[in-house]
C-alpha cells in the first residue's frame, strides 16, 4: 500500500503541494485529476522522493525516507511525462534499461526476451531494432512504458505488491492505444499490483480508476470512487468549467461531455 | 504475463535479438585489443635511431649476428626510450578517451570534453602551480607527496574545475550545452590567465621545466612519470568499468536513473573523481593532448551503439590505439625532428569535430 499523510512540498519559497493525504492500495488503480499547475506531478515526484516533502510518505509500510534507490526501484517503476536520449540507443536497448535494478521477478533465462515481451504489451511488435530517437512522441512514451513494466513486470514479488506511477500515460497516444494503456495499467492492479496515474482525461479516469483523487492549488478537492468525485459541483470547482456529468446506463459509469461546457453563443457564432 | 513467459522459453546462446548489440559489442573489444597490440608492437619498433627491436629479442635466445656495441646501443634505446614511451601513451591515450567518454555520459551530451569545457586546462593550472611554486607557496605540498605532487596538484586543479563547471552547467539534473561550452570557455580562459600569471613569476630554470611539460607530447616519457601517473590512471579506469550500468541509467535524465535504483549523487561524485584523476594524470604527464576524448567515444558509438559496458573498455582500447598512431605519426612526418603530437591529434580531431556539428545540426536544435 502506498501512503500518504499530510504531504506539502515547497519549491523556492512557494507552496506547491499542502496537506495531500492518499492511501493507493494493491489492487486498485489510483487516478490524479486537476488543472495544470495544480501539483499533480509534483504529488508525484514527492511520492517517487525526487522533491523533499514535508509530512509521511510509505510503501508498503515502510518510510520512503528510509528506503535506499535500489530498494524503491524494486517497489515501484515511474513513467515521467517526456524522455528525450541523448544517444542513439535501439528501442531493446532502452527497454532493458528497465532492468537495471535487476528485479523484475522473471527467471534469468527469460530476461532476455523481457523486453521484446514488454514491447508486445504496449503494441510495439518488431520495434525492437529501430533507433528510439526515430520514433514518433506516441511510440517513444510507449517504448518509455515497456520500460517501466520490464522493472516490475511481476506485479506480485514474493508476496510483496509493487507499483507503477505514471504521469500522463496516454498524452501523446490515439484513441485505440489510450484504450491499450490503460487495459495494460487495469491488468496490472488486477494482478495484485498497484497504480497511480495522473491523467486528464476525466472519461478514462471514469472507465478506469477505482478511486479518483481532485487536486486543486495543491489541496486535495476531492478523494473517493469515480462516482463520488465526479460531480457537476465538484468538477466546476476544480476546474473552473461548468460541465455536466452524466451516467451510463447499465453500470452507471460516470462521463462527461466537455461540449456541456461550450458556451451556447459560441457555438452559434461558428456555426453562422 | 507469466504464461508467455513460460511459452518463450528459454534462449538459444547463438540466438540474435532485434536491437540487441551486446555481441558486437564484445567483436568490438576483442578487434581493438588485437589493433592495440599491433600498434604496440609498431610503437616499439619504429623510431628516430634505427634502433631494431628484433635484434633485441633475438639476443635473449643468442642467435644474433649484431655486433654487441650496437647491441648495447639498441637496449638502452628501447628499454629506457620508446618503452616507456610506448606504456606511456597507452596509459594516457586510454585516460583521455574514457575521460571524455565518462564526461559526456555525466553531462548526458556527446560534445563534453575535458579538453573542450576547461577541465584539462584546469589540470594544467595545478601542473604550472607547483612548478612555479613547488619550492616556496607549495612546499609543504610537494615535500608530502613527493614524485606525485605534480600528477595530485592537476587532480585537484581538474577536479575544481569540473565541481565548477558541472555546478554552473546544470539545473535540476539537466545540463543546458550551451552553458556548459561557454562556462568550460570562461573557466578555460580564467585558468589560462592564471596559468600565464604563474608563467610570467617563474624563474629561468623553472620555465624550462614548463617548457618541457607544456610541449603536449610523450617526447619525455620515462620510467618516473610512469611510476607516478600509471597507478592512478589504471586506479581511475578500473574504478570507470564500475559506472558503465549507470551511465546507461543516466542517460534517461538523473530523475528516472534515480527511479531505476541508481544513487545519482553518489554516482555523479564518482564518476567527476574519476574524470579528474584521469585527465589529471595525462595532462601531468603529457600535457593538453586534446579532441582523442571526442573522436574516440564518437567514432564508436557509432559502430557498437552507446552502451557504457562495451563502449567503456572499447574507448580505452582505441583511444590507446590512436595515440599510440599519433605517436608513430609525430615522430616520423619530419623525422629526425617530431612533432608535438597535440598538433596531430588537433588536425584529425577539428574536422572530425567540425563534422559531428554538422550531423547534429540538423538533428537536434539548441
Amino acid at each position: 500500500m502506498i501512503e500518504a499523510y499530510d504531504v506539502s512540498v515547497e519549491i523556492s519559497g512557494r507552496r506547491i503541494l499542502e496537506g495531500v493525504s492518499l492511501t493507493a492500495k494493491p489492487g486498485q488503480l489510483t487516478a490524479v485529476i486537476g488543472p495544470n499547475g495544480s501539483g499533480k506531478t509534483t504529488l508525484m515526484k514527492a511520492l517517487c522522493r525526487d522533491y523533499a516533502y514535508d509530512g509521511l510518505i510509505s510503501i508498503n509500510g515502510r518510510d520512503l525516507q528510509l528506503l535506499r534507490s535500489i530498494e524503491t526501484a524494486t517497489l515501484r517503476a515511474v513513467l515521467p511525462q517526456q524522455s528525450a536520449l541523448p544517444f542513439p540507443f535501439t528501442v531493446r536497448e532502452v527497454v532493458a534499461l528497465g532492468l537495471t535494478a535487476g528485479l523484475s521477478g522473471v527467471p534469468l533465462s527469460a530476461r532476455k526476451r523481457l523486453p521484446e515481451l514488454a514491447l508486445a504489451r504496449v503494441d510495439l511488435n518488431g520495434f525492437a531494432g529501430r533507433f528510439y530517437g526515430e520514433l514518433s512522441g506516441g511510440e517513444q512514451q510507449r517504448v518509455q512504458l515497456a520500460r517501466v513494466l520490464c522493472q516490475v513486470w511481476m506485479p506480485v514479488l514474493d508476496g510483496v505488491p509493487r507499483y507503477l506511477f505514471l504521469d500522463e500515460p496516454v498524452s501523446s497516444l490515439d484513441i485505440k492505444h489510450q484504450l491499450m494503456i490503460m487495459d495494460v495499467a487495469r491488468s496490472f492492479a488486477n494482478a495484485g499490483g498497484g497504480v497511480i496515474a495522473i491523467l486528464h482525461d476525466l472519461n478514462l479516469a471514469a472507465m478506469y480508476a477505482d478511486q479518483i483523487l481532485a487536486l486543486r492549488q495543491g489541496r486535495v478537492a476531492g478523494f473517493g470512487t469515480p462516482s463520488e468525485v465526479l460531480t457537476d459541483a465538484l468538477l466546476a470547482d476544480v476546474f473552473d468549467c461548468p460541465m455536466q456529468v452524466n451516467h451510463t446506463p447499465a453500470p452507471g459509469m460516470p462521463f462527461v461531455l466537455p461540449q456541456s461546457a461550450v458556451r451556447r453563443d459560441a457555438i452559434q457564432t461558428k456555426v453562422a | 504475463m507469466t504464461a508467455a513467459l513460460s511459452m518463450s522459453g528459454g534462449l538459444g546462446r547463438a540466438e540474435r535479438l532485434a536491437g540487441d548489440r551486446s555481441s558486437l559489442g564484445r567483436l568490438a573489444i576483442v578487434v581493438l585489443a588485437v589493433l592495440l597490440l599491433v600498434t604496440m608492437v609498431i610503437s616499439m619498433t619504429t623510431g628516430a635511431s634505427g634502433a631494431s627491436a628484433l635484434n633485441l629479442i633475438g639476443s635473449w635466445f643468442g642467435g644474433t649476428t649484431a655486433d654487441p656495441a650496437a647491441l648495447l646501443r639498441d637496449q638502452t634505446v628501447i628499454y629506457n626510450i620508446r618503452l616507456p614511451r610506448m606504456i606511456l601513451g597507452v596509459l594516457v591515450g586510454a585516460a583521455l578517451a574514457t575521460s571524455g567518454l565518462l564526461m559526456q555520459g555525466l553531462f548526458r551530451n556527446p560534445l563534453a570534453d575535458p579538453g573542450l569545457v576547461g577541465v584539462s586546462a584546469g589540470a594544467g593550472l595545478g601542473a604550472v602551480g607547483i612548478i612555479v611554486l613547488g619550492t616556496t607557496m607549495l612546499a609543504p605540498l610537494t615535500a608530502l607527496l613527493g614524485i606525485y605532487s605534480l600528477q595530485m596538484a592537476s587532480f585537484i586543479g581538474g577536479l575544481i574545475t569540473t565541481f565548477i563547471l558541472y555546478r554552473v552547467a546544470t539545473k535540476a539534473g539537466q545540463t543546458a550545452i550551451a552553458t556548459m561550452l561557454l562556462a568550460g570557455i570562461a573557466i578555460g580562459a580564467l585558468a589560462g590567465a592564471i596559468t600565464g600569471v604563474l608563467v610570467y613569476v617563474a624563474t629561468d630554470s623553472q620555465l624550462r621545466d614548463l617548457t618541457f611539460w607544456g610541449l603536449g607530447s610523450l617526447s619525455g616519457a620515462n620510467w618516473t612519470k610512469i611510476m607516478a601517473s600509471g597507478p592512478i590512471i589504471v586506479v581511475a579506469l578500473t574504478a570507470s568499468a564500475f559506472l558503465a550500468k549507470g551511465l546507461n541509467a543516466l542517460t534517461l535524465g538523473e530523475a528516472t536513473a534515480g527511479h531505476l535504483g541508481l544513487p545519482v549523487q553518489r554516482f555523479k561524485l564518482a564518476a567527476i573523481v574519476a574524470v579528474a584523476a584521469a585527465t589529471g594524470a595525462s595532462v601531468a604527464v603529457s600535457g593538453g593532448i586534446g579532441f582523442v576524448g571526442i573522436v574516440v567515444p564518437h567514432l564508436l558509438r557509432l559502430v557498437i551503439g552507446p552502451d557504457h559496458r562495451y563502449l567503456l573498455p572499447a574507448s580505452a582500447l582505441l583511444g590507446a590505439s590512436f595515440l599510440l598512431m599519433a605517436d608513430a605519426v609525430s615522430r616520423l612526418v619530419v623525422a629526425p625532428a617530431e612533432l608535438p603530437i597535440g598538433i596531430v591529434t588537433a588536425a584529425v580531431g577539428g574536422p572530425f569535430f567540425l563534422w559531428i556539428l554538422l550531423r547534429r545540426r540538423n538533428a537536434i536544435a539548441w
